[in-house]
């Protein structure tokens, strides 16, 4: 695996159709997508290519799952099918030093979610790839995405001038593994509410659906990165969340102020930028939409959220283009209007085909008749009632606990988790490793484990997974004996998770 | 306005003439016919209209608006003559809002010398030259014989009980009142200086400073009367009076004074004390001409509604009544009624006006509790109703048809003859005929002619809501309009609004004590309002009225209020509880709107909304129909929304419609199960969880609850039925650990036979 081995890349990610390509001198043809875009193209080829014969020969024995992971000595390779024959490879370096290792699910995760999020703005990309078989839109398009997705990772403090690595060939990183061993990707995280303020939420739904007149009109409501409300199917509440947590959200438009500075004073990042970018893969031709972009949300005198990344509204009017999406679900294309007041963002979700001209200020509008009063009232009640950013914290414990059904999971906030020693973290990374390993082996129907385990640190690493519901706990502080340590976990599991982990 | 009351009129017509006929083909000819009968009225309303139409005011047109209306009840009458049989009505059509009803008050007595009216006792009272013959009017029962008492002969210009009814008290003449013991029979005679001044009237009091206060025209002096009848004068307010009223209801008096009788002193005479009202002046329109128009008593009139007091009070050069409301430090105008009649007069009936138009013989009635002055519907005549009047209330119904004998026959009344007095509250004294009539309102009537002028239902359900005497019909138009908007789709804010406004009016109909259940589905409506109120337990419960003074309340308040409200406990009152709001209304719509359940679901929510900020409760089947409805809709994520918030509180049988719709979808039926767990219903709990096919999870649940009312077999069953022969055996050793003897039972031997054939490697 000499290209492995090439250097100081830590990471390689690569999206391939195995469609394309077919015959002989044609493979560039299959490649989408390749991170870093600088190594070279023999090298790029070794890479798919090598990933493509795993899947063919694994799918003589799995025809349903192909392969899933080649875990090499220094690295480890994460497969996943993004759609029919569509796949794609992350290539991560083992960290022998830190001895932290990536945990392969996590992983998938991200390439689930960039997909996802994706799909949403652009639709599949083999519809993409059917729509312009050169494949140069579907490359244009993904090569920012992608990057911009990743761009998220980026600790902000040590890179000013982040916005722009883009085309300068930054490195990338991938999340931390302290920011991942408690957390679950593609889970949504709630607020919970007093009875009477969901009561009033539900009420403010139904005032904005009915701001869309007859028209149905989905929306999402977020308390700063936590969701309160959804009328959207699990899967796209997830992706529309996930989103919104990234880059629509009070914090997210703040810290993107906090960046702005920088960002007018160099004033690039805005998508015309791309035309005289250094990469060969970025196809000047084509109209290129960074719906990841940041820093392009501006919250408008009327609290709608305002953005120039879908250029402008056509026919010459100065407004920016209400940027549209789609709906797993549905299978439906819908305008998405971000509202926001202090810490509550409310996302709007109107049918595109049944918009007509002016429609959507209409709605605006009515929005700001009907809501803005509620929405004044209910952002005040709940800011009264939140706890801050810790309002999850439960005393001497560090834990998540996740719901794959519901998709929902709820974590100690991040804070609290770092103040966790590192052996703790990376055995709590392993043991969640060995459950996901379980997870996967056991398709059974009842899916019970329970596995406590002493880390170097003589801390408790507690997982235990009840059906659809999982618990990944550490205990730092518990005393010396199992039976203590599970009665800990026994009396979290009755005070928070409403007895749903019966422990022995 | 009215043009409004034109349309109102129309439409009243018109579903009556649509009942007769049963024929929208016959009702469009009755419209054709009346219009050609009146096409003159119409013309000249028209062109009335027409010619103003750009400053056109409320009833400026008014006068031809009533020749039309006349007009074509005229047409309607002659159209569909009403059956004699079951309805007999006198007066102009058929069409009211108000009306008399049969039996009435006969007071016939021979050699009457005259009719009074004692409002404190609410006694009706006839004289003749040595006796006195009172009825009790407040059961209004006309069955009911006079206690006569014998008094010494002489004339007679008033007559008053006091308020323990023992003394008679009896004005002679402007100097003179004699008293009389009932029991004792004594005798006490009072008299003012005679020549200085002159004697107007009396009346009993309650108040603690004193007992009897006597109104004569250098002021009014108040007494205080012991049991052996002592008068002892306890104060005297000097002011020049020239007349005065008085109404028991208000406890008010008012004193005329000055050149115009335009200046009024006031007192209230209540438990809590004499106060003294700001002096104030009415308003009188001044004339071109230097004649000063001078107000008499019969101009003035005290009215109580919803526990406030006004005075009403005519001018006859502006044509127009004057309206006041008191207050404890003030008297505010609050705007003018328009008046169409020369000759006026006053009613209230559940808390509403009645402004009698004498010479136009029509009655218009007002809700003063709104700020708005337009008039609730149209001016209409007053109706007499027979024995059998299809709206006719319990009360009167079921009378009736034990006493169907009556000598009063339509023939004699003659509405609004010159003979009729108006007394407080709603009475009416006909003297030719010597009866007394009760007004009554026509519920369902106003109801359709506000329904009919207006789309506005939310004001509609206030007004019902605001209704005491037919509570019960209030209630049922009350459910009906409600199910009405969300049978027509209704935009949900409208429907929204009607639900505050129900779950409001029950709410403050709790907390003011006067809401009670209906008690075996009987309507307690059959008891009259004002049932009941011997002076003596007035007096009693009034005394605690006093702590009215505590309220912050700047109003002034009625000193009979806590009693008033203690009597309208009797009832039912119109309020709808949340419980009533579910069976009647989204129970009952919940079929019909199959398609729709999106639409119900926010509805019921803005109705949970409503309820959970009034603090009230509603039975838990309006949360099973909220997960019928979202899982039919298949909006599971918003249901788990509604589970996890506590919008849909959880409950045994919340839970089991969870599992119920969790057929559907698996994330619910979870949510279900989740449910019972944390409702700690185990054996509900583990049931599930045997027939979802976890039984190893719910075997070590209960194992660890101790839960041992579960069938053993359930979980033995489900183990041998998944094959697996080693669950089977942890089954059975978990068992036998668990339920003492469960070694000794049939069923441990069947299944430790079963187990020991299949595989003989397991141990046990």
């Amino acid at each position: 695996m000499a290209s492995m081995s090439s250097g100081d890349e830590s990471l390689r990610l690569c999206v391939f159709d195995l469609r394309r390509g077919q015959t002989e001198g044609q493979e560039l043809d299959k490649i989408l997508f390749f991170h870093p875009p600088e190594l070279d193209v023999s090298t790029q080829l070794s890479v798919t290519g090598l990933s493509e014969g795993l899947i063919t020969f694994t799918r003589l024995f799995s025809p349903e799952a192909a392969c899933e992971v080649i875990e090499a000595e220094r690295h480890s390779h994460v497969f996943f099918e993004a759609e029919t024959d569509i796949w794609m490879v992350m290539v991560v370096e083992k960290n022998k030093d830190t001895g932290a290792i990536w945990r392969i699910d996590a992983l998938r995760g991200m390439l689930k979610e960039v997909h996802s999020l994706f799909v949403m703005f652009h639709g599949s990309v083999r519809a993409l790839l059917e729509k312009e078989p050169t494949g140069g839109l579907t490359r244009a398009q993904l090569y920012p995405f992608i990057t911009d997705y990743l761009s998220t990772f980026q600790k902000r403090s040590r890179s000013e001038d982040w916005c722009c690595d883009l085309f300068v060939g930054k490195k990338l990183q991938l999340p931390n593994f302290r920011e991942t061993t408690l957390s679950e990707r593609g889970t949504v995280q709630m607020l919970t509410l007093a009875r009477d303020t969901a009561l009033e939420v539900q009420s403010l739904v139904q005032v904005l659906d009915s701001c869309a007149g007859n028209l149905q009109c989905l929306s999402m409501i977020l308390f700063q990165d936590l969701l309160v409300s959804t009328t959207l199917s699990p899967d796209d509440t997830v992706n529309l969340f996930t989103f919104a947590v990234m880059r629509l959200t009070s914090q997210a438009l703040l810290s993107s102020d906090a960046s702005s500075w920088s960002h007018l004073r160099k004033g690039t990042g805005s998508s015309e930028t791309s035309s005289r970018s250094t990469s060969g893969s970025i196809d000047s031709l084509h109209h290129v939409i960074r719906p990841l972009q940041n820093d392009k949300w501006k919250k408008g005198k009327d609290g709608f959220l305002v953005t120039d990344i879908w250029g402008l509204e056509t026919g010459g009017s100065p407004d920016p283009a209400i940027p549209i999406v789609w709906l797993q679900e549905t299978q439906e294309r819908v305008y998405l209007l971000a509202y926001q007041y202090k810490s509550l963002t409310l996302l709007l979700l109107l049918p595109e085909t049944d918009i007509v001209n002016g429609g959507l200020s209409a709605v605006k509008q009515q929005v700001i008749e009907q809501a803005s009063l509620r929405i004044m009232k209910i952002e005040e009640k709940i800011s009264r009632g939140w706890g801050g950013e810790n309002a999850y914290h439960v005393k001497g414990y560090r834990y998540l606990v996740v719901d794959t059904d519901l998709e929902v999971s709820r974590a100690s906030p991040s804070g609290k988790v770092a103040t966790l020693a590192k052996e703790s973290l990376l055995a709590l990374n392993k043991l969640r490793e060995e459950v996901d390993l379980e997870k996967s082996r056991a398709k059974r129907q009842e899916r019970d484990l329970e596995i406590c385990i002493r880390a170097k640190n003589n801390a408790w690493v507690i997982a235990r997974v009840s059906r659809d519901k999982e618990l990944y706990m550490a205990l730092e502080k518990a005393s010396d004996t199992l039976l203590d340590a599970t009665d800990a976990v026994g009396r979290f599991s009755n005070r928070y998770c409403s007895g749903a982990f019966l422990m022995d | 306005s009215s043009d409004t009351a034109l349309v109102n009129l129309l439409v009243l017509s018109f579903s009556n003439a649509g009942m007769k006929e049963k024929n929208s083909a016959t009702t469009a000819s009755t419209l054709g016919r009346i219009l050609a009968t009146c096409s003159k009225q119409a013309k000249d309303y028209g062109s009335c209209v027409a010619s103003i139409v750009h400053e056109i005011e409320k009833d400026l047109c008014l006068k031809q608006f009533l020749a039309l209306k006349s007009c074509m009840q005229h047409t309607v009458k002659i159209m569909s003559p009403r059956p004699s049989s079951s309805q007999t009505s006198v007066g102009s059509g058929a069409l009211s809002h108000a009306y008399i009803q049969h039996p009435s008050l006969r007071c016939n007595v021979p050699e009457s010398r005259g009719l009074f009216y004692d409002d404190a006792n609410r006694l009706l009272i006839c004289v003749t030259s040595s006796q006195v013959f009172s009825w009790e009017t407040a059961t209004f029962n006309p069955d009911v014989s006079p206690s006569v008492d014998s008094i010494p002969e002489g004339p007679i210009l008033s007559v008053r009980f006091s308020l323990d009814k023992k003394v008679i008290a009896v004005q002679r003449s402007d100097c003179e009142i004699q008293f009389f013991h009932r029991e004792t029979k004594q005798t006490l005679t009072h008299k003012c200086r005679a020549g200085s001044e002159s004697l107007l009237g009396f009346f009993w009091s309650d108040s603690p400073l004193c007992d009897l206060a006597v109104v004569k025209t250098s002021g009014m002096d108040l007494f205080a009367c012991d049991s052996a009848m002592n008068l002892r004068l306890v104060e005297t307010k000097k002011v020049n009076v020239n007349w005065y009223i008085y109404t028991h209801e208000s406890r008010l008096v008012l004193l005329a004074s000055g050149l115009q009788c335009k200046t009024i002193t006031g007192f209230q005479l209540s438990t809590a004390g004499v106060v003294r009202l700001p002096k104030f002046e009415m308003t009188l329109a001044s004339t071109e001409s230097n004649s000063k128009p001078i107000i008499s008593a019969g101009d003035v009139h005290l009215v109580t509604v919803y526990g406030r007091i006004y005075c009403v009070q005519v001018d006859m050069e502006a044509m127009l009544l004057h309206t006041y409301r008191f207050y404890r430090d003030a008297v505010v105008q609050q705007g003018s009624l328009p008046i169409y009649s020369s000759k006026l007069s006053v009613s209230v009936v559940d808390n509403l006006l009645l402004v009698h138009q004498i010479d136009a013989k029509v009655v218009i009635i007002y809700d003063l509790f709104v700020d708005s002055r337009a008039p609730v519907s149209a001016p209409l005549p007053l109706l007499w109703r027979g024995y059998q009047g299809s709206d006719t209330s319990p009360q009167a119904a079921s009378k009736e048809n034990e006493s169907p004998e009556s000598s009063t026959s339509s023939e004699n009344i003659v509405m609004y003859e010159d003979a009729w007095t108006f007394l407080v509250p709603d009475l009416i004294l006909d003297q030719t005929n010597k009866v007394l009539w009760r007004v009554h309102l026509d519920l369902e009537a106003s109801w359709l002619a506000i329904s009919a002028s207006s789309s506005d239902r939310t004001s509609l359900l206030e007004f019902l809501q605001r209704r005491k005497l037919e509570a019960n019909k209030a209630k049922q138009l009350c459910l009906g309009i409600a199910r009405a908007l969300i049978l027509e789709r209704r935009p949900a804010t409208q429907v929204t609004q009607a639900i505050d406004v129900l779950v409001t009016a029950y709410s403050y109909s709790v907390k003011a004590g006067i809401y009670k259940e209906l008690k075996n589905g009987k309507t307690t409506a059959t008891i009259p309002t004002n049932d009941g109120a011997s002076p003596d337990n007035e007096r009693g419960r009034a005394s605690g009225s006093s702590l009215d003074e505590e309220e912050e309340e700047v109003e002034m308040n009625l000193p009979s209020g806590p009693a008033d409200e203690q009597q309208e406990s009797q009832l039912s009152s119109p309020a709808i509880s949340p419980d009533e709001l579910y069976k009647f209304v989204f129970a009952s719509v919940e079929e019909m709107m199959v398609e729709e359940s999106d639409y119900l679901v926010a509805i019921i929510t803005e109705f949970l909304r409503s309820i959970s900020a009034e603090k009230l409760k509603v039975d838990l089947n309006i949360y099973v129909m909220t997960i019928r409805l979202l899982a039919r809709s298949k909006r599971f994520a918003e249901l788990s929304l509604f589970t996890a918030n506590k919008i849909i509180e959880p409950s045994k049988e919340v839970a089991l419609q969870l599992l119920e719709s969790g057929g559907q979808d698996p994330r619910v039926r979870k949510l279900g199960l989740d449910m019972l767990r944390q409702l700690s219903l185990h054996h509900e709990y583990i049931s599930s969880l045997v027939q979802d096919g976890y039984y190893l999870e719910a075997l070590r649940y209960a194992q660890k609850r101790k839960v041992t009312s579960v069938r053993s077999s359930l979980f033995l069953e489900a183990a041998f039925a998944s094959n697996d022969m080693q669950h089977l055996a942890a089954i059975l050793r978990v068992l036998s650990e668990l339920i003492p003897g469960f070694k000794e039972t049939s069923e441990y031997y069947t299944f430790h036979g079963l187990l020991n054939e299949t595989s003989s490697s397991v141990a046990v």
